[in-house]
């Protein structure tokens, strides 16, 4: 890798490690404080006897199906909502703090007139993000599969890490998002709200959609539901998922960089 | 042959800066309205008007920031937007408002831009910080916002660049440190190398820049050499007369403005030539006369006036 690049990806990863550590943190104490509780619950058989007389479709809507398993109870606690949520969050906070913010700021303009292209810089910054929703993915998988090993979880390897990855994908798909807003306009605000929105209302499709029956055909339209609409706890996941998450996010982020390349820079 | 090479060859000896009818639009704003001026190869050129004036403007759509809503652009031969990487490898630019990466330290910034460039020269780094008495081991942040313009000085003087382009280069700098700006320039003009100085301190503008262009809400008000536009500027005139001064002559003179008399002593402003005044004075006793010439500043407000 040249001088050049090593600065365009390295200088945006480099400034966002105390965040990619605190994110970090957050998912290593969500997984491991509740697949600490594994143990109790699963001796509590009077909880999930309970939870199975919840009517289906409410079981469905907040993913408590099949609660007293292994892949129920961590379905049900991290990755239904909680775990997802944390990879979009964490994607929508480093596209933004990498383009729109940094813009917003008045602290591209130094940069940006340096000899490389705008389009380079732009596809830099991008990967940066990618690479550090990459990182949050391997330390969520380490997490997750140490906490199974010391807490007596039996599941598979296989159905845990695909879960893991959809959720890193997922993150990437909203960031790359909010990257093709950031390279349209500088506005750190509207980046953000464009990002949580889609975020939650992914969710709310994937989870409530189902509930009626002219609207659960259409579950199929939220990126929450490509991610882990096939339950890859359960059943693992097709290729297609990681393809339909990961290829528009590399096309967003290009489109992202093309306008920026095509657009005014903004000053302080 | 390379075609960017061709290309920065075109016109090696064409004006390091060409604007023709350069507007900029904002929505309803006009920041820039059709201003065109060369700025010849080698030389230091000041870039004079209030904040607003459309200065920054300007100078950011030379360096491909903002794309003009019309007009055309060359830079050292080149099209800021078609040539904008190989003309950003020879340009160096300090942007007026700073903001630099806080957690950063200067030795961090000057060595990323550096990457950024290509490499940069580190003994002529330190031999910078040296004399802006600047140092590049403290973080950003805890810099005064003096010495943040030194690391945005010293990047902009460390580039091997043909042009640089410093907009509002010693804001907040003590006089020592602008004295050691004005010879970084000097130094950089005998290199052979062109200097584009935005500025609204005009004694920094008179002591460096060999022409000066004044701007005026987008517009341009003037373009000359120093000497130049202060000839062009209104001249002051005080006349000391042995009797009473010859009102309804002088005051028949369209070339004096802001005419005033108190007994034997008249003053005004000269805007023209001193042919007609001097032709009243030879027919009366005159005991003094005085005919000063404006310093930049008072040029620079006269042709503010005018321009109103």
């Amino acid at each position: 890798m040249s001088g050049r690049w090593a600065e365009l990806i390295g200088g945006p990863f480099r400034a966002s490690w105390r965040a990619a550590l605190g994110w970090s943190i957050a998912l290593v104490v969500l997984i491991v404080s509740t697949v600490a509780f594994w143990p109790a619950f699963r001796g509590a058989s009077g909880i999930t006897q309970a939870i199975d007389q919840l009517p289906a479709p409410l079981l469905g809507a907040f993913g408590l199906e099949g609660f007293g398993t292994p892949a129920g109870y961590l379905r049900g606690g991290l990755y239904e909502l909680v775990i997802p949520l944390v990879f979009a969050a964490a994607g929508v906070l480093f596209a933004n703090i990498a383009t729109a913010g940094e813009e917003d700021a008045g602290r591209l303009e130094l940069f940006v007139s340096q000899p490389i292209s705008r389009a380079a810089f732009f596809a830099g910054r991008c990967v940066a993000v990618f690479a550090w929703l990459a990182v949050l993915t391997l330390v969520a998988l380490a997490a997750q599969l140490a906490s199974d090993q010391i807490f007596g979880v039996p599941i598979g390897a296989g159905p845990v890490a695909a879960t893991v990855v959809l959720c890193g994908l997922l993150g990437a798909f909203v960031a790359s998002l909010c990257l093709a807003v950031a390279g349209l306009v500088a506005r750190p605000q509207l980046v953000q709200s464009v990002g949580f929105s889609v975020a939650y209302i992914s969710y709310l499709i994937l989870a409530l959609f189902p509930l009626s029956s002219l609207l659960a055909p259409w579950r199929e339209i939220a990126p929450w539901g490509w991610a882990l609409g096939g339950d890859p706890l359960v059943n693992g996941a097709e290729v297609w998922r990681y393809l339909l998450l990961g290829g528009p996010a590399v096309l967003l982020a290009l489109i992202g960089a093309l306008a920026f390349d095509r657009r005014d820079i903004r000053s302080a | 042959m390379d075609v960017k090479a061709s290309r920065a060859t075109l016109a090696p000896d064409g004006p390091a800066i060409h604007i023709e009818d350069l507007t900029k639009d904002y929505g309803t704003v006009h920041a820039v309205r059709g201003i065109s001026l060369d700025v010849h190869r080698g030389e230091v050129f000041g870039f004079l008007g209030p904040n607003g004036a459309g200065k920054t403007t300007t100078i950011r759509c030379l360096l491909d920031l903002l794309r003009p809503t019309a007009g055309r652009l060359e830079v050292l031969g080149l099209d800021p937007r078609r040539d904008s990487l190989l003309l950003r490898s020879k340009v160096a630019y300090m942007p007026g408002e700073l903001r630099l990466p806080e957690r950063m330290t200067g030795a961090g910034l000057v060595s990323a831009v550096g990457r950024l460039r290509g490499g940069i020269d580190t003994r002529r780094r330190d031999s910078l910080a040296e004399r802006l008495d600047l140092d590049l081991s403290r973080r950003l942040r805890d810099l005064s916002s003096g010495n943040r313009r030194k690391v945005a000085l010293l990047l902009a003087f460390v580039a091997d660049a043909q042009l640089l382009v410093l907009d509002e280069p010693t804001n907040g700098l003590d006089p020592l440190i602008q004295r050691e700006f004005l010879a970084l320039v000097r130094e950089a003009k005998e290199q052979g190398r062109t200097i584009f100085l935005s500025s609204h301190v005009l004694s920094e503008v008179q002591r460096a820049a060999d022409r000066v262009a004044v701007l005026r809400q987008g517009t341009l008000v003037a373009v000359g050499g120093v000497d130049e536009l202060r000839r062009r500027a209104r001249q002051r005139v005080e006349v000391w007369f042995d009797g009473p001064a010859p009102t309804e002559e002088l005051g028949a003179l369209p070339e004096l403005v802001n005419q005033h008399t108190e007994d034997h002593r008249f003053t005004a402003l000269l805007a023209g030539s001193i042919e007609p005044l001097l032709a009243v004075l030879v027919r009366h006793h005159v005991v003094s006369l005085l005919v000063e010439e404006p310093d930049l500043e008072e040029a620079f407000l006269d042709l503010y006036e005018a321009a109103s």
